[in-house]
């Protein structure tokens, strides 16, 4: 049997939202209007409800087996113990994907999780691929299709004049908020975002699968609970791009009775925290980091090598940044004397070793010479300036060292040591990757080294999948 | 390996003896005490004889996996009188026995823990860090999913906080890394191969010398496999 790709859940030709309808606060109804920002589909989204009344000027039918139109993508938002019988009926017309955004499922106990394994059934015996049930389905920023129930007319205005290469699989609408209107004020931006809910059929793993082949360049992850660990490392570890997850619910899941004190000391967050380790997966600290650490990735080569230079015009942020390098298991870079001596040359700089002290009187040109000086140095692998933009030529000095990382192939991770407002006011005026605290930029760098070295390990390992529990 | 498996699983056993443990955990290559059960106590003392004393008896058998709280473990035994003075202790105390474990008694002062488990969500895990009684106060434990790369071993030692124990001590040599990598990649294989195998207690592997050995171990058995 074939089985159906995840291609028509992010681009679908045609639409029907089974359960929208003119009733007051119906949600089916605003998944309608939301989709109408797709070119593409605009005259080809069908509203299936009992009075087969047209929805916000979507032909409205009584069934999905009226439409007389092939129908790609099914998206249901009914009572959960009507879904099965329509997951019946949807099989039946030939639709192969569905989104399930009903809720009252294998979240609400034993009848809801009866229910989850009839629709189950069905869609095995059909190759039907399912999203869901409990969840918003897709946002494809690339072609506007977006079919989250409840958004509001210009929701996603932003996201769609300035699609990004950055997507993200997320377990609550909330977090999908947040992530959205943080990068408002940041250089990069979403590509995809999956919601997927109780996760019946598509889980992280296939999303992953899925997203090593478009255009993503970073996959950001927040998860509530992992279902199948071992395929989810194994998608991992054959993805390539950077993978940044934030799990909730550091509690033992697991918790089933133990009779060693092995078993009695694995709780489920440890070996997560194992399993990222081996599968090169970026495990987040907070959920800020979903959407500050990706600019690392698009804009900067990654770190090779563990020694920084640290270049700053305050002692103090020198200090700062020293100790959370080494706390992040990195090391301040030892300058050689030929290195040294360069810089001295420069112009009058208050200190030529690490971390470098600029001093006041420095020219554009100093600091382009500065920054060219390290990145050729062999005894260093990335930059962390801590510039404080007093002048407005300190912003050209930061996109001219952005050029020239990507020429030597050696990052940098900038902190401004400024009011947030302006910091951002910067960042998104003059598109430049800045981070907006010591310990964004200190993690960006630790990050990019992490998935460094985790690429250059994959390929020696075993596999994981073939292997029973 | 497999015959010991099978029969315990046969009978409707929970867990492997502590002999039966150390047996499959040696077969994986992992250096164990020198032990042999005794079945009389002239047998008990011939055994301790052969190993040179100071030995140390237990009493042997599946069901008695807190072997120190029942008072069957006789540790520093030094001579024959002492022997037949323990194997009368613990053959007396109207437990049903396999048998009376007589090892060899072995010194060091640094104590290790590894384990295997299984996550449901990742199935056969390897844990490793600092032994003895402490353990579960201490937590100093790492976690891989098994199986391992002997690079994923080698991280696993550099990852516990007292880290330092792995290199040269009070006056004992570092420990042999490699010998303890091998044990933990080992004890992966057998998480990932052995389904029969529902967790494994190596507590304590103790230090000897440079040599991890493993002093007491336990096996607990899935009975749905």
């Amino acid at each position: 049997m074939h089985i159906s790709t995840l291609d028509n859940f992010f681009d679908p030709s045609s639409v029907a939202v089974i359960g929208a309808s003119n009733s007051t606060f119906n949600l089916g109804a605003t998944i309608c209007n939301t989709l109408k920002s797709s070119e593409k589909l605009k005259d080809r989204i069908y509203a299936v409800n009992k009075k087969a009344e047209d929805v916000n000027g979507c032909p409205g039918f009584a069934s999905i087996l009226d439409i007389p139109a092939d129908i790609d993508l099914a998206i249901i938002i009914v009572a959960a113990k009507a879904v099965p019988g329509i997951v019946r009926e949807i099989a039946e017309k030939g639709t192969r994907n569905i989104i399930i955004e009903s809720a009252g499922f294998s979240e609400e106990g034993e009848d809801g999780a009866r229910m989850q394994s009839d629709i189950n059934e069905t869609v095995r015996k059909h190759g039907i691929r399912v999203m869901g049930p409990n969840c918003l389905g897709v946002l494809n920023a690339q072609n506007r299709f977006c079919c989250f129930y409840g958004a509001q007319e210009h929701t996603f205005d932003l996201v769609y004049q300035r699609p990004g290469t950055v997507s993200y699989v997320i377990q609550s609408g909330g977090v999908g908020v947040l992530i959205l209107e943080s990068f408002a004020t940041d250089i990069v931006s979403v590509n995809k975002m999956v919601s997927i809910g109780n996760k019946t059929d598509v889980d992280e793993a296939d999303l992953i699968e899925y997203f090593k082949t478009d255009s993503t360049e970073v996959i950001g992850m927040f998860l509530e609970n992992i279902q199948h660990g071992r395929r989810l490392i194994e998608a991992a570890r054959n993805c390539g791009k950077p993978i940044l997850i934030y799990k909730s619910g550091r509690t033992s899941e697991g918790a089933r009775a133990a009779m060693s004190h092995t078993a009695g000391m694995a709780n489920n967050d440890r070996v997560f925290d194992a399993a990222c380790r081996q599968s090169g997966i970026i495990r987040l600290r907070s959920i800020a980091e979903l959407h500050s650490m990706p600019k690392m990735f698009t804009s900067m080569p990654l770190l090779k090598g563990k020694n920084i230079v640290v270049i700053t015009n305050s002692g103090a942020f020198g200090g700062i940044v020293a100790d959370l390098l080494h706390e992040a298991g990195l090391s301040m870079a030892r300058l050689k004397p030929e290195t040294m001596d360069k810089l001295s040359k420069t112009g009058k700089l208050f200190n030529v070793s690490n971390p470098v002290d600029l001093g006041p009187a420095i020219s554009p040109q100093a600091f382009h010479d500065i920054y060219e000086i390290l990145l050729q140095a062999d005894e260093v692998d990335g930059l962390l300036p801590i510039p404080s933009v007093w002048k407005d030529f300190i912003i050209n000095t930061i996109e001219d060292l952005n050029q020239m990382c990507r020429t030597y192939n050696k990052p940098s991770a900038t902190y401004t040591p400024n009011a947030l407002w302006k910091t951002l006011n910067i960042r998104s005026t003059h598109k430049l990757p800045i981070f907006e605290s010591p310990e964004e930029a200190v993690r960006a760098l630790e990050i990019s080294h992490f998935h460094y070295s985790s690429a250059r390990k994959k390929d020696k390992s075993a596999s994981y999948e073939t292997i029973s529990r | 390996m497999k015959q010991i498996l099978d029969s315990a699983i046969k009978k409707g056993q929970k867990a492997l003896s502590e002999y039966e443990s150390k047996k499959i955990i040696q077969s994986a290559g992992i250096e164990i005490t020198r032990e042999e059960l005794a079945h009389s106590p002239e047998e008990a003392v011939s055994l301790a004889e052969n190993f040179g004393y100071p030995v140390v008896l237990k009493g042997c058998s599946d069901i008695l996996t807190h072997k120190t709280e029942y008072g069957m473990v006789k540790l520093n035994i030094q001579n024959e009188e002492e022997t037949l003075k323990a194997y009368q202790e613990i053959s007396s105390s109207g437990m049903k026995l396999d048998g009376v474990l007589v090892q060899e008694m072995i010194k060091g002062n640094r104590e290790f823990v590894v384990g295997l488990s299984r996550d449901p969500q990742f199935g056969p895990c390897v844990m490793f860090g600092i032994g003895g009684i402490y353990t579960e106060i201490m937590k100093d434990v790492t976690f891989r999913i098994a199986p391992l790369t002997e690079e994923d071993a080698e991280e696993m030692l550099e990852e516990i906080r007292m880290k330092e124990l792995l290199d040269e001590f009070r006056g004992s040599p570092a420990v042999d890394r490699r010998a303890l990598i091998k044990a933990l990649v080992a004890i992966g294989d057998l998480g990932a191969s052995c389904d029969q195998i529902a967790e494994i207690d190596i507590n304590p592997m103790i230090i000897c010398g440079n040599r991890p050995v493993v002093v007491d171990a336990l096996v607990i058995l899935d009975q749905k496999s």
